[in-house]
């Protein structure tokens, strides 16, 4: 579904070259969940916007359901977002001036046509648990409300896959809990998933691990062994 | 609740104008501004080369022989009803009619100026007439065509107020309304009553006892004399050959009126054209700066849109949408107010112009609105366009990543 090989993303700085991510290699299957962990400023949001075609690597290649993307024009991959990727941020990404109903419609305006959109999106913040938000406008919701109208948003144009840039980071813990239990559900029911994260309790929830330490990219050799709770063991101080 | 079955681009649009409303206020002023002063531009000269068009075909006369020492005068007197009285032999009448290539000649005496008439707004033309040898007034009869004017009847100009049938009072004589003329734009004629001779002369007898102030016309004299040239002959020619029997005399011809009022109007055009290009000089660079400040504003919010599938087009189309929105808002409230405020106060617009004016066809109007509008619409686009294309090309991961940290 999504294969990395050898992605490189150097930036040039007064100092010299910096590389937020060096030569990594990923692979998330159909309907796998990928957790990648590290601490802040390890390269974890520079490599998940690599997989999602915001940015393009210095080096290697990015496959999306075999397609590479070092190969489409920016308003291809585009389009490849619109169509095969849902985003939800670490922040809640919402547009301001507009409803949650209406912000969960959005990504609707970037596919050649739509229809039953609205009932559609009804349909998703009611899965999501705030239907009865659909009106408010996203300065009226708390961060739980929030977060679950990005991810409804995330759904709006049936993505294959879904990446999530810590989406958890700012609830509290039965917020996150309930999050964590979303997208569990939606993996459950065939979506790939790929989420960054810098919380090692999240780990019973995914298929694959990745550690991300200075720009490298470690995989963790058995995902089983972490639902054991030996993460911490394996993982070190990096999570911390 | 929204209930449209799809979310619409021009909803996201019109929200994202909603948000800022009184910055985008200050902007719909602006491109008012602009759009106003275009259009008055544009709906003032047209006017005045209309009135000239329609005014100058109407009088129906080839040339006007007025006194040499008034013939600006007589000009003015024509395009502005602006005071004048003067005066030559009414011989040089006979003379006149005898110059060869003459085919018409009719007398007028410029009585006097009237002002704070209860008939009009502004100062009255009395003018006297002679019915039998005039071509040039009868012939535009708006109302009652074909009337011949008997004793103490008058024919009014279209600005004066008064049915046909009604009584006007001028120096304590009462006058008989048989006749309206159409609208001319010519101050001159729109704000006359014609009168014949021999009630003209009446009157003046009786001002003295009738009226406040006591009213001189000097006998055996006119004030100028109208010349319809015989077919196939060139007025100016005709024109040079009355000034060299009448020594004291101006021939004034439409050519020459035209020139004259040519002259006027393009002092005129040049500050009207002129403030518009200076307010649209100092409003786009304006514009601009604004346009840029909110795209700067919106680097999040632009780069989630990318982030969730927008391409680099639906921005700049996004934002250049929300510009010529604005613009178009602005352009149509410029010429709305435009409107209202020329058609109440033209006429005092023309008089201080000092150009004849009427009121421009709907067409033209249309034309000018539209013009315009799209004027004020490219500004708009024009100035959100580096903007735009600035947001579309930024990085959204690298905004997204600013925007969390």
């Amino acid at each position: 579904m999504i294969e990395a090989t050898g992605i490189t993303k150097a930036f040039t700085t007064v100092s010299g070259e910096v590389r937020a991510v060096d030569m990594a290699d990923l692979s998330a299957g159909k309907g796998s969940f990928t957790l990648i962990l590290g601490r802040s400023g390890s390269g974890k949001s520079t490599l998940l916007a690599m997989l999602a075609g915001l940015i393009r690597p210095s080096s290697g290649m990015v496959r999306i359901k075999g397609e590479d993307m070092g190969t489409l024009t920016d308003d291809q991959m585009a389009a490849l977002r619109a169509r095969e990727i849902g985003f939800v941020f670490q922040f809640s990404g919402l547009i301001p001036t507009v409803t949650a109903l209406e912000n969960v419609m959005i990504p609707t305006l970037f596919l050649p046509k739509s229809s039953g959109t609205r009932e559609r999106a009804l349909a998703l913040l009611s899965r999501v648990g705030v239907a009865d938000r659909a009106d408010a406008y996203p300065a009226t919701l708390s961060s739980g409300e929030m977060k679950r109208v990005a991810i409804a948003r995330a759904l709006i144009n049936n993505p294959s896959i879904l990446i999530a840039d810590e989406p958890t980071g700012d609830l509290d813990v039965d917020t996150e809990a309930e999050i964590m239990g979303l997208f569990r559900t939606l993996n459950r029911e065939g979506i790939t998933i790929v989420m960054v994260t810098h919380n090692p309790d999240l780990i019973p929830c995914a298929s694959h691990t990745y550690t991300m330490d200075r720009g490298k990219l470690t995989e963790n050799p058995d995902a089983l062994l972490c639902r054991r709770g030996i993460t911490g063991t394996l993982l070190g101080q990096d999570l911390q | 609740m929204s209930r449209s079955n799809t979310f619409g681009f021009f909803r996201l649009v019109t929200q994202n104008l909603a948000n800022r409303p009184w910055r985008n206020l200050a902007a719909i002023a602006a491109f008012a501004i602009i759009a106003g002063t275009f259009f008055s531009a544009q709906y003032l000269m047209n006017g005045a080369r209309q009135s000239l068009d329609t005014g100058i075909d109407r009088m129906g006369a080839d040339i006007m022989v007025v006194p040499k020492e008034y013939s600006s005068a007589g000009e003015t007197v024509l395009l502005t009803g602006q005071p004048t009285s003067f005066f030559f032999q009414d011989s040089g009448f006979e003379q006149i009619a005898r110059v060869p290539g003459v085919a018409k000649a009719s007398p007028e005496i410029f009585i006097a100026t009237l002002y704070g008439q209860a008939c009009c707004a502004g100062p009255v033309q009395l003018i006297a007439i002679d019915p039998a040898r005039d071509f040039t007034i009868s012939s535009w009869l708006q109302d009652n065509p074909g009337v011949v004017m008997g004793k103490d009847d008058i024919i009014v100009g279209n600005s004066i107020a008064g049915d046909v049938g009604s009584n006007l009072l001028f120096y304590g004589h009462t006058f008989h309304i048989v006749g309206r003329l159409g609208r001319t734009g010519l101050m001159g004629v729109d704000m006359a009553v014609f009168t014949r001779f021999e009630d003209a002369y009446t009157m003046a007898d009786e001002s003295g006892v009738k009226a406040a102030r006591k009213l001189t016309i000097p006998p055996g004299m006119v004030s100028a004399v109208l010349v319809r040239v015989a077919p196939g002959t060139a007025p100016a020619t005709v024109a040079a050959e009355i000034t060299s029997e009448l020594p004291g005399t101006k021939a004034i011809t439409p050519g020459g009126l035209l020139s004259t009022i040519a002259g006027r109007l393009g002092s005129v055009t040049t500050m009207l054209y002129g403030s518009s290009i200076a307010v649209t000089a100092v409003s786009v660079p304006l514009l601009a700066l604004v346009a840029a400040m909110v795209a700067q504003e919106r680097k999040s919010e632009i780069a989630i849109l990318r982030s969730l599938g927008a391409t680099r087009s639906f921005i700049v189309r996004l934002m250049l949408t929300e510009s010529v929105t604005l613009a178009f808002a602005g352009a149509m409230a410029g010429i709305v107010v435009a409107s209202v405020i020329l058609l109440a106060f033209q006429d005092f617009i023309a008089l201080t112009l000092k150009i004849p004016f009427m009121i421009p066809s709907p067409a033209y109007i249309l034309v000018a609105a539209g013009s315009s509008l799209a004027l004020s619409s490219g500004i708009g686009g024009l100035a959100a366009l580096w903007p735009a294309i600035h947001s579309s090309r930024s990085e959204p991961y690298e905004t997204i990543r600013k925007g969390a940290s």
